[in-house]
């Protein structure tokens, strides 16, 4: 497999993995932008700045963009997280030409005030809507908790207080520094036509300039805190454990994701066996994050209230038991099994790679085909980790109760 | 670009097997539909499918749960299904090579699970708490209410249950379910990947050929005759609205005229709703309408989800766009819509997983799978003189609504 790579004039990146045989094509913007590199006058505004870039460019109105992916059937999103902005869209490869025109030209908001004020109603509706669903809302909660006070703890919808002080003018100010050519690029997967991209991406970019867009990238360690949040209208109690784990650019990542998998993946995990299967809890799971410098294990379960302490010091008695004896060849195997075939059954789409890809080059400047990414997990091995769990993560646990219980231990 | 082949096969018991090979792909997945959904749950045992879909993987042939848990594992399935409202749904999908020891494992969980009375209480308790987490879930309860306030009788229940059937079921009447529902009569096994038709059809065979017996008949689904408002309480931050309307099922000559219509409403970005709801108004962030078919009717349901002081205002420019559709549609929004349609077909029709659940869905409402080219013309075929005068014949009328949050609406 032979990826594409090129480094606009401009400080552009373009990278590409093409597979000729795929019947459409993807393509996505990746910006190095998200909550945690904004202060706390302007939380959420990494968020709100991604719809407002579906508002409209000098040359587009907003009903433009809306209309014109449409045209083309694309299949197109944005999403926001704690450290990534990514716009992106697959389509039939007739239709390559005016993905990344419409993509590239997005990048170049107009940011009118008319449309900054109505999306604020959005965006105050969306942050309402997660208030609606607890399982997202406690993970939120918790891991503000573990990094209390500290940027990579910010809300990445904000609080319904920051939106509402937004101003148009520093969205305006904050997209200069942040989407600046150099701490953004664009990928492609599947059945795409190179030539004819770079070709059409230095033209519309020609204007583009680059800008110091620094990240402090030193995490502090997690900390040490349980907290209820009193909610007397929900049935059931939602407890969300964060612990500290791997970063993405840490080889390690890969054994911490095998762990978190044989711990708690849905079915068939440890957790599984101790609180789904007696019938204890509804849902148990425990998932691996591994971000920029820094990286996060997290356990969530729902839970009738009044068994809140017994499921809280299973989790504890869980974990405990695999940092003391570690575990067994057979158990990480199927582990290793069920990460490699849900990579497999992603990756056949271009839509599926995408993602990938781009976080590949986002975190670790590679790129590398499926293949080795699977051939990479399933040479974990059990010293691998032995080694993630000698760390002792499940040492620092943060602890947030969302539900009726006032108080947790 | 190739295009897929399809196979279909009738078991000598009645099994329904459809089958799609996909080019360029390692992998399969594959769907069966028992049908023991919640319309065939016994009467005063709503939720029975629930239970019994736990059960089936806590232990089935010769390997407990555990062990069974651990074979499902050593082939890496990503597994998935359900108990729902017509089937009771086990599905699956891994690196091609695997997938006759898959079926044989199915095999066993679907033919031979225990059913042990020893692992029905931590089943039945896991029921019961699915319902109470379901209220904290206002979203997904609007929905289950939604479709319990349009369909009169079975159609209006949800696999959830009600806590009254799930506390009135037995480990025997479990059992005594799964023997009278578990049939190849009525069952429909998918698969979509990579395989050889003859050898997955002889492992067909060898795993469900000496199965018998047919599974009791679906009841008629009856319903959204007479407008009604519904209002659910609850206290919640946002004011969850919905609203069913009858359509035509799939099948139907006017079905794509139908389903184009919704697509123009609420297809895209630039469709309707969003457009009128969220774009000009910001009244909503999660505003749509879906065409959903059951066997023998076809509904839509429309979803907002707002704050409770703009609930009134979401609801009438919900209904007046839904109303409006009839009043002009342009030639560029019919293009949109078909584009849209069949574009996500194309594009799902390079991932095992999604097109199983087609042909399976298929499979079941038509008695075969429909191609990419058949759907193509199809939709080529819909004008926009058909489509308008379709929905002068048929406008939306007989509204269901229902809202669940802190506010009851005056107006409706």
């Amino acid at each position: 497999m032979t990826f594409h790579r090129i480094e606009l004039a401009n400080g552009l990146t373009v990278i590409g993995e093409p597979n000729p045989a795929a019947r459409s094509m993807a393509a996505g913007y990746f910006v190095r932008t998200g909550a945690r590199d904004e202060t706390p006058e302007i939380n959420g505004v990494s968020h709100f700045l991604e719809h407002m870039m579906f508002k409209g460019t000098a040359r587009r109105s907003a009903d433009d963009i809306n209309r014109e992916f449409d045209e083309i059937g694309a299949n197109y999103n944005a999403f926001t997280s704690e450290e990534n902005t990514v716009y992106f869209g697959a389509v039939l490869p007739e239709y390559q030409w005016r993905v990344i025109d419409l993509l590239t030209d997005m990048m170049q908001p107009a940011l009118r005030l008319e449309d900054f004020d109505m999306e604020k109603h959005v965006i105050l509706e969306e942050i309402a809507m997660y208030e609606d669903r607890p399982q997202f809302w406690v993970s939120d909660l918790a891991r503000s908790a573990f990094y209390e006070g500290h940027p990579l703890g910010y809300p990445v919808l904000g609080t319904t207080e920051s939106i509402r002080r937004l101003t148009r003018e520093q969205m305006y100010e904050y997209w200069r520094r942040r989407y600046a050519s150099n701490n953004l690029f664009l990928a492609l997967t599947g059945n795409y036509d190179w030539e004819s991209a770079v070709r059409q991406v230095t033209e519309l970019t020609a204007t583009w300039r680059r800008a110091d867009a620094p990240r402090d990238v030193a995490a502090p360690p997690g900390r040490k805190v349980a907290r209820a949040v009193p909610r007397p209208n929900l049935q059931q109690e939602h407890l969300c454990f964060v612990f500290p784990g791997i970063s993405a650019q840490n080889d390690a990542m890969f054994a911490a994701e095998v762990l978190a998998v044989a711990i708690g993946a849905p079915v068939g995990s440890r957790l599984y066996w101790r609180l789904i299967e007696p019938g204890l809890a509804t849902t148990a799971q425990m998932s691996h994050s591994e971000e920029d410098g820094t990286g996060q294990f997290y356990v969530y379960v729902a839970c009738p209230p009044e068994r809140t302490a017994t499921i809280v010091a299973i989790v504890r008695e869980v974990l405990a038991e695999a940092t003391a004896q570690g575990l067994p060849p057979d158990e990480i195997e199927r582990a290793k099994r069920k990460v490699a075939s849900e990579l497999v059954l992603q990756g056949e789409t271009p839509f599926g790679r995408l993602l990938h890809v781009g976080f590949d080059w986002q975190y670790r400047r590679q790129l590398r085909p499926l293949s080795e990414v699977v051939d990479r997990f399933l040479a974990v091995t059990p010293e691998e980790v032995a080694a993630v769990l000698a760390r002792r993560p499940f040492e620092t646990e943060t602890l947030v109760a969302l539900g009726p219980a006032e108080r947790i231990e | 670009m190739a295009t897929s082949e399809y196979y279909t096969r009738v078991l000598p018991n009645g099994l329904l097997l459809v089958a799609e090979h996909l080019h360029g792909v390692r992998s399969a997945a594959f769907q069966i539909l028992v049908p023991a959904g919640a319309i065939t749950d016994p009467d005063g045992r709503e939720g029975a499918c629930s239970v019994l879909e736990g059960m089936l993987y806590r232990g089935a042939g010769t390997r407990d749960a555990r062990a069974l848990s651990a074979a499902l594992d050593e082939l890496g399935i990503q597994r998935g299904g359900g108990a729902e409202l017509e089937h009771l749904t086990l599905s699956g999908a891994l690196l091609a090579d695997d997938l006759p020891r898959a079926l044989d494992l199915y095999g066993d969980i679907v033919r031979r699970p225990h059913l042990a009375a020893e692992q029905f209480p931590p089943e039945r308790d896991l029921a019961l708490l699915r319902l109470q987490r379901l209220r904290d879930n206002p979203q997904e309860r609007l929905f289950v209410e939604l479709r319990r306030a349009f369909f009169a009788g079975p159609f209006g229940r949800s696999a959830y249950g009600t806590e009254e059937g799930l506390r009135a079921l037995t480990a025997e009447e479990v059992r005594a379910d799964h023997a009278r529902r578990f049939r190849p009569g009525g069952t429909i096994l998918a698969v979509a990947g990579a395989f050889r038709w003859d050898e997955l059809s002889d492992t067909v065979d060898r795993i469900f050929g000496d199965w018998k017996g047919s599974a009791p008949p679906p009841p008629a689904p009856v319903g959204g005759e007479q407008p009604r408002y519904l209002h659910v309480p609850v206290e919640s931050a946002q004011e969850h609205i919905g609203l069913a309307y009858r359509a035509v099922p799939l099948g139907h000559p006017d079905y794509y005229v139908a389903r184009l219509a919704i697509e123009v409403l609420s297809g895209g970005m630039s469709a309707r709703l969003f457009t009128e709801v969220r774009e000009k108004r910001g009244l909503c962030y999660a505003v749509r309408a879906l065409y959903q078919t059951v066997k023998g009717s076809g509904y839509v349901m429309a979803y907002a989800g707002t704050t409770p002081e703009r609930c009134d205002e979401t609801l009438r420019v919900l209904v007046g766009e839904i109303r409006r559709l009839a009043e002009g549609i342009s030639e560029e929004e019919l293009e949109r819509a078909r584009t849209g349609l069949l574009s996500a077909l194309i594009l799902q029709s390079e991932a095992t997983r999604p097109r199983a659940l087609f042909d399976a869905r298929d499979a079941y409402l038509l008695g075969r799978v429909r191609t990419i080219e058949e759907i193509r013309t199809q939709v080529k075929e819909v004008t926009r003189e058909r489509l308008l005068d379709y929905l002068r014949r048929h406008p939306p009328r007989d509204l269901t609504i229902v809202t669940l949050g802190p506010r009851e609406l005056e107006v409706v």
